[in-house]
């Protein structure tokens, strides 16, 4: 079943998160797997990513990730992960085939070399190109428009959310400016643990439920544009919350999965006029009256059934919190001054044109409303005569893959890598001096 | 009623329970007491850092026990040193029923967080025109006003617990959070 192509490029996108791997010049990946191994409460060891993703019960899954807050700390568990998507998911052989490696901004030496040791050592790939995950996604929007402003200017300022952090990295020609990168130290993984957190306060345990939790985030968590109206409307009762809605936890009997008791009461903030709505103070009061015999009601209910939680106000604090770290009592700036001291620390010249180039690309960008919520806030921060313009990626988790599957088909490409020959000549350390990291 | 919660407080920050409860004759004692838990915020900031810290794990603390199974009956690598783990590990040294297997893992040497590993590789000592993990972080806010959230419901809190610090907004989620959460996270 291996391929006969002897000149594929495999391009993976190690995520913390998620894997996402395929062949040089494709459109997409050929797989996109969580990269972690789990071992659910129903199964006796622990599955591989792929099998974990077709396992029909993902209840009280225990988890390992070979990462820790976006680096890899553990190598030999990559190590089975990897050896198990390239033989029976790619079905590729590493000794005729190059490897084009997304990795992280930064990535310590003592891990790029354990990285290197695995890829040519263990893993026994012909070459090896390591790429990072800013210029990937300049060079997938600059080729998509090849006219727009981005690729005349060269430059960029790519904003990526990922699973552990985020980045604001200008990148010009091609290539990331480092020193004027800036990281906000949460993602996807730090949100999707804080909706649990809540949860299990307030409703039901579920701190051992992250891939419903991840689930229920991504389908029902929103940015507020304007979090003091929103939380005044979080307050009311009956139909005028447009915030409520009730999420079913799996039984494992009628059905192994969890879903949204009413799809129509989860968009019903969709209906929400931008800022046009008045709210009239004088009811508040009133209004928290109300809600108190409504709660007590509503966890009678609850405690009936015992399988679902209702959302209200979490909805929009979870993914709130990227945007103001400090509430949750961290010591970091939010999203917004992240760019804008991004674009600070490049040449003034560059200032209106990153303002003009801002990418988003990162699962937890996927929020609805995030770009809008984000440009709101930069408007304010930004001096008046530069343009803010955010551009969202067709495919925010796919976009750095892309990126890379368009770099590996380039002509030039096999000559930008190291070789398996050279890194046994040279060592981890110099050949990693030809990427410029 | 008050003297007693205050004394619970001071007896909270000092890491002791319900033994030291005095009676109101000394409540200036405890009242001090309370006042040095108070400006000294360890506990609080500890437990402000053991939450945030609690958001990057990737399994609930309460899993020591699925841990422990995981050592003893299946055939893999040891995985990453965090609180929980070192505490199963622990465990899994006191139970009596150490299969070989376990004994191969504890041999084998755990991966290290990411923390240790930044650690050694001693980025300080880089000279500041270099970029760096340390230096790409983003930095405080320039804002230092937060907004408050209630612990208990979520929304806009405007009352603060004497004893542990956290956020709540009406009596009602005052009186849940006494019962639930004050001051029980501290390990």
């Amino acid at each position: 079943m291996l391929s006969n192509n002897s000149n594929s490029v495999v391009v993976l996108d190690n995520g913390a998160g998620y894997i996402k791997a395929g062949i040089g010049g494709d459109r997409d990946p050929k797989i996109v797997v969580p990269n972690c191994i789990g071992k659910p409460s129903s199964s006796k060891k622990f599955l591989l990513p792929d099998q974990l993703q077709s396992h029909d019960d993902l209840t009280s899954v225990s988890i390992r990730r070979p990462f820790d807050r976006g680096y890899l700390i553990n190598p030999d568990l990559q190590k089975e992960i990897w050896s198990h998507l390239f033989k029976s998911l790619l079905h590729i052989n590493p000794n005729n085939s190059s490897l084009l490696l997304v990795e992280p901004l930064f990535n310590l030496s003592s891990i790029q070399r354990s990285i290197d040791e695995l890829v040519f050592e263990d893993l026994g790939f012909r070459s090896l190109f390591v790429a990072d995950s800013p210029s990937l996604v300049h060079l997938y929007e600059a080729s998509r428009r090849p006219d727009g402003l981005i690729s005349r200017a060269q430059c960029s300022l790519i904003v990526d959310c990922g699973f552990s952090f985020t980045h604001a990295a200008p990148v010009l020609q091609n290539f990331t400016i480092n020193h004027g990168v800036k990281r906000l130290d949460l993602g996807g993984k730090a949100l999707t643990n804080y909706l649990k957190e809540l949860v299990s306060y307030r409703s039901i345990n579920v701190m051992d439920e992250t891939f419903l939790i991840d689930e229920v985030k991504e389908k029902l968590c929103f940015v507020s544009l304007d979090v003091d109206r929103d939380l005044q409307i979080a307050r009311k009762t009956g139909k005028d919350n447009l915030f409520k809605c009730m999420y079913v936890l799996p039984d494992g009997i009628t059905h192994t999965k969890g879903f949204i008791k009413d799809p129509n009461e989860a968009q019903r903030y969709h209906s929400l006029q931008d800022y046009s709505s008045t709210l009239l103070p004088g009811t508040n009061e009133e209004v928290g009256q109300l809600e108190i015999s409504e709660k007590t009601e509503d966890r009678k209910k609850i405690d009936l059934t015992k399988n679902e939680f209702h959302l209200t106000n979490e909805r929009f604090l979870v993914p709130e919190m990227l945007f103001r770290p400090a509430d949750l009592g961290m010591n970091q700036a939010g999203l917004a001054e992240c760019i804008v001291r991004a674009v600070n620390s490049c040449h003034p010249h560059l200032h209106p044109v990153l303002y003009e180039s801002i990418i988003l690309t990162g699962g937890s960008t996927l929020f609805p409303r995030f770009a809008e919520r984000l440009k709101r806030e930069l408007r304010s921060l930004v001096p008046d005569d530069y343009q803010v313009k955010i551009t969202t990626q067709e495919d925010p988790i796919l976009g750095v893959w892309r990126g890379g599957s368009l770099l590996a088909s380039s002509p030039d490409f096999e000559s930008m890598c190291v070789t398996k020959s050279e890194y046994e000549e040279l060592g981890s350390a110099r050949c990693r001096r030809r990427f410029f990291h | 009623m008050e003297h007693e919660e205050m004394s619970g407080g001071g007896g909270g920050g000092g890491g002791g329970g319900g033994s030291l409860r005095r009676t109101s004759g000394r409540n200036r004692k405890v009242a001090s007491k309370m006042v040095a838990a108070l400006a000294s915020t360890d506990n609080r900031t500890q437990a402000a850092l053991a939450r945030l810290e609690a958001l990057e794990n990737d399994n609930a603390a309460a899993e020591a026990a699925i841990e422990v199974n995981y050592i003893e009956d299946d055939d893999d690598s040891f995985d990453d040193e965090e609180d929980d783990q070192v505490y199963a590990k622990r465990q899994s040294k006191n139970t009596k029923r150490k299969t070989r297997q376990a004994k191969a893992l504890d041999a084998k040497k755990a991966p290290r967080t990411f923390m240790e590993l930044l650690h050694e590789a001693n980025l300080e000592a880089l000279p500041p025109h270099i970029p760096s993990y340390l230096r790409a972080a983003v930095g405080p806010p320039s804002s230092t006003s937060r907004r408050h959230f209630c612990a208990v419901c979520g929304f806009t809190a405007t009352y603060t617990c004497v004893r542990c610090g956290m956020r709540f907004c009406s009596c009602r989620c005052q009186v849940i959070h006494n019962d639930t959460r004050c001051q029980k996270f501290v390990a």
